[in-house]
């Protein structure tokens, strides 16, 4: 599958600081691609290197075939993480202006407009003044805004983020209707359950690098399978079961118990009942993109990075 | 250029929609009625003043008839002087200089009580009842004046109501004084008729010059265009800082709403920002064309003549043009550099750091350009207008004065060349100001403009 957008050996300063480095990934065309860290992990700089709203300290992108994300920009739909429309403007006025600047018509920007916010179940909200609406709702308005020229490649920075599961469920059928309808989609997220329900590909950044590339089930297969156990266990007798790689104590109580490569799951359980441990409940669990990127990375992916934010 | 153009309509229409906007475009011609009406109403609402005049023992005698002959003298004047602007068809001027000219004085009685009585603490205390606000309004006065003679020369005590009323004071001052040299010119023999004549003679002084259109005496037509100048080195002076602030508040605001990182994904930081001079330049000039357009009505309906003359200076070797060239350069420089530094500001707190200074710079031509009326030449003048940030004002304001033309030349080089080196630091401030959260400081700004932010 040919490439919507490839990084190579991209790197961001700011002065003493390095935001991004040495980052290299694909995008394929027509894909949903996650693009996952903490705050401060660099996310948002990589998107505006892309966009070629900054240039790159080193390295080379190519997005939709050109060397610069402005050569391309009508190509391109983009949601910046920190959004606002003019408070004046309806919504219908905005799309169509936002449009305008990648080229559609000022007329078939408002038809189009129109369609997509009745869509969107804001067909009542149409002559409202942006400053009306409530914070979902100017959110949807600008993701419209954002692709209402029926872009080719769309970047989202932080899509989720302030919106109630509501409206992050409609916005995960937003995004999969682009990508059914031929574009290729890069989202970057902290909020890994998104990633792990829409993306076809996943890029995990820490600390300005790149931790992992690939599926999200190539991402989990990283993690080990645990086992949670409730009971009054002691951390060292979990331990000393076999196939078990580590024990994490829950603040509730509960033992966390990674399993070992490989391991199955249910010896542990036989020898622990057979140890006479007191196991109250228990659950085989599969790990999450959450625990891939805490196990890829060693970072939270909810917390924000420890590092200089110098830009 | 379509982007550019699209922006430009944007800002335009998001301004033409606010009231604030059709304010300023009434605000100017609505002052200007203010402004002419407001010192009529003040001095037509102006009460007259009941004054009593009290002549100290027989050597006085005769003096309050020289007030009284004064005030006549000064009444009939006016009613010249309204009659003969009336007569030329300005009624409403006639009416307006009959009730502006003139002392507001009338000369009543004085009560008994201070007439007869001699000085003294009980005249006294007979003043201050009869100037006091709470005395029925029948009996109050507003002055009373004692005329006397010190060595044969008129004296006057005068008592007003208010401590700070010096009306009635001056008004007797000058008749006592036009009286007395009447008085002395006819103790020396001169007729008084003569003395009529000589006191009513005004010299007729005409004006000439080399340099005047007619090639010798001097008109109106010679004095329009330094007013000219100076009208359009204000005008420019306005347009600057209105369009300049609407520039740096609707960056701000954008920078505010998040609107910029968006628009930058959309369009060049050069497109958006010439997007924005442009369209807040057009708003000026529609309020510019409006009041511009009043103007020449109001100009052409009350004085056809000196419209046509306000024309042929504008239009006497292209002067309008040169003040088209030092306007687009001056708001260019201006502009760009608000627009730059709302980029860096999200409240108008943020944008104080900068705009003192330049807000600073901008007060120097507004001093300078009086100058330049009087004294074109004068040397601050002239080495001020080569200063390209006053450029634009100050041979805005010496231009019909026929500056040399190298200087014309020279002068307008430095502000284009100044204008583009002001639109590429604002190019490069306004894209690293728009994508950054860093709080504006010289160093901050100076850092973008490097290309080290």
């Amino acid at each position: 599958m040919t490439a919507a957008l490839t990084l190579e050996g991209v790197t961001k300063r700011y002065g003493d600081f390095e935001a991004v480095r040495d980052l290299s990934f694909a995008v394929p065309k027509g894909s949903i691609c996650g693009f996952l860290g903490p705050n401060g992990a660099g996310k948002t700089s990589t998107l505006r290197m892309i966009l070629g709203l900054q240039p790159a300290t080193s390295g080379r992108i190519d997005i939709l075939g050109a060397s610069d994300g402005r050569l391309v920009r009508d190509r391109i739909g983009f949601l910046p993480e920190e959004r606002g429309l003019y408070k004046k403007m309806t919504p219908v006025e905005a799309i169509a202006f936002f449009g305008a600047l990648k080229g559609l018509p000022i007329a078939e920007g408002k038809k189009r407009a129109k369609v997509m916010l009745e869509q969107q179940g804001l067909g009542a909200s149409q002559k409202k003044k942006m400053k009306e609406l409530s914070k979902g709702m100017a959110q949807k308005v600008q993701l419209i805004a954002s692709v209402v020229h029926r872009p080719e490649f769309v970047i989202l920075d932080e899509p989720f983020s302030g919106l109630d599961p509501m409206n992050q469920q409609g916005l995960e059928e937003m995004i999969r209707g682009l990508a059914a309808d031929g574009a290729t989609v890069l989202f970057s997220t902290h909020v890994m359950q998104h990633a792990e329900r829409l993306c076809d590909k996943v890029v995990l950044l820490a600390r300005g690098r790149k931790a992992f590339e690939g599926s999200v089930d190539e991402a989990r297969s990283t993690s080990p399978r645990f086992l949670d156990l409730e009971g009054d266990i002691t951390p060292d007798a979990a331990a000393a079961l076999p196939g078990v790689a580590n024990v994490e104590a829950l603040a509730d109580g509960r033992l966390k118990v990674a399993l070992l490569p490989g391991a199955a799951g249910q010896e542990t359980l036989k020898a622990a009942f057979l140890g006479g441990l007191d196991v109250r409940r228990f659950a085989l669990k599969e790990p999450t993109l959450h625990d891939a990127f805490i196990g890829l990375t060693g970072d939270h992916p909810d917390q924000p990075a420890v590092r200089e934010i110098a830009q | 250029m379509k982007r550019t153009l699209l922006i430009a309509r944007r800002e335009y229409v998001a301004y033409a929609k606010t009231v604030g906007f059709w304010l300023s475009l009434l605000a100017f011609p609505l002052f200007a009625v203010l402004g002419g009406g407001i010192p009529l109403l003040i001095r037509s609402a102006e009460p007259i003043k009941a004054v009593a005049i009290v002549e100290e023992g027989p050597q006085a005698s005769g003096l309050a008839a020289v007030v009284q002959s004064a005030l006549k003298a000064e009444q009939d004047r006016i009613n010249q002087r309204a009659q003969d602007a009336a007569a030329k068809g300005q009624a409403g001027a006639g009416r307006a200089v009959a009730s502006l000219g003139g002392p507001k004085i009338r000369l009543v009685p004085a009560p008994g009580a201070i007439a007869d009585a001699s000085t003294g603490p009980s005249r006294d205390e007979a003043i201050r009842h009869a100037l006091d606000k709470s005395t029925p309004d029948d009996q109050r006065l507003d002055a009373v004046v004692f005329l006397t003679r010190q060595d044969g020369r008129p004296a006057a005590q005068v008592w007003t109501g208010r401590a700070n009323d010096s009306d009635v004071g001056d008004f007797v001052r000058s008749a006592l004084r036009t009286g007395y040299r009447e008085e002395m010119l006819v103790s020396a023999g001169v007729a008084p008729a003569l003395v009529d004549q000589i006191e009513s003679f005004r010299p007729e002084v005409k004006a000439f010059s080399p340099n005047a259109a007619s090639g010798g005496e001097v008109s109106m037509r010679d004095r329009l265009p330094s007013f000219i100048g100076l009208g359009a080195g204000f005008l420019l002076w306005s347009l600057v800082l209105t369009g300049a602030s609407i520039l740096l508040n609707s960056v701000m605001e954008e920078k505010s709403n998040r609107i910029l990182e968006v628009l930058l994904s959309s369009a060049s930081a050069t497109e958006i920002l010439t997007g924005k001079v442009l369209g807040v330049a057009f708003l000026t000039l529609t309020v510019l064309a409006a009041w511009g357009g009043l103007g020449a009505f109001v100009l052409l309906s009350a004085a056809p003549q000196t419209a046509v003359q306000v024309g042929q200076v504008l239009l006497h070797q292209g002067l309008v043009f040169y003040f088209i060239a030092y306007m687009v350069g001056g708001y260019l420089m201006y502009a760009v550099l608000f627009a730059a530094i709302g980029a860096f500001c999200e409240t108008p707190r943020d944008a104080q750091t900068l705009m003192g200074p330049i807000m600073m710079v901008l007060i120097v031509p507004i001093m300078v350009m009086q100058m330049a009326l009087t004294s074109p030449d004068a040397p601050v003048v002239k080495i001020l207008s080569w200063i390209p940030f006053f450029t634009p004002f100050l041979m805005s304001a010496r231009a019909p004065s026929d500056p040399p033309l190298i200087e014309i030349i020279l002068t307008l080089i430095g502000m284009f060349a100044t204008a583009a080196l002001m639109v590429w630091i604002a190019g490069r401030a306004f894209r690293a100001g728009a994508l950054s959260d860093v709080k504006l400081s010289w160093k901050s700004f100076g850092r973008a403009i490097t290309g080290r932010g």
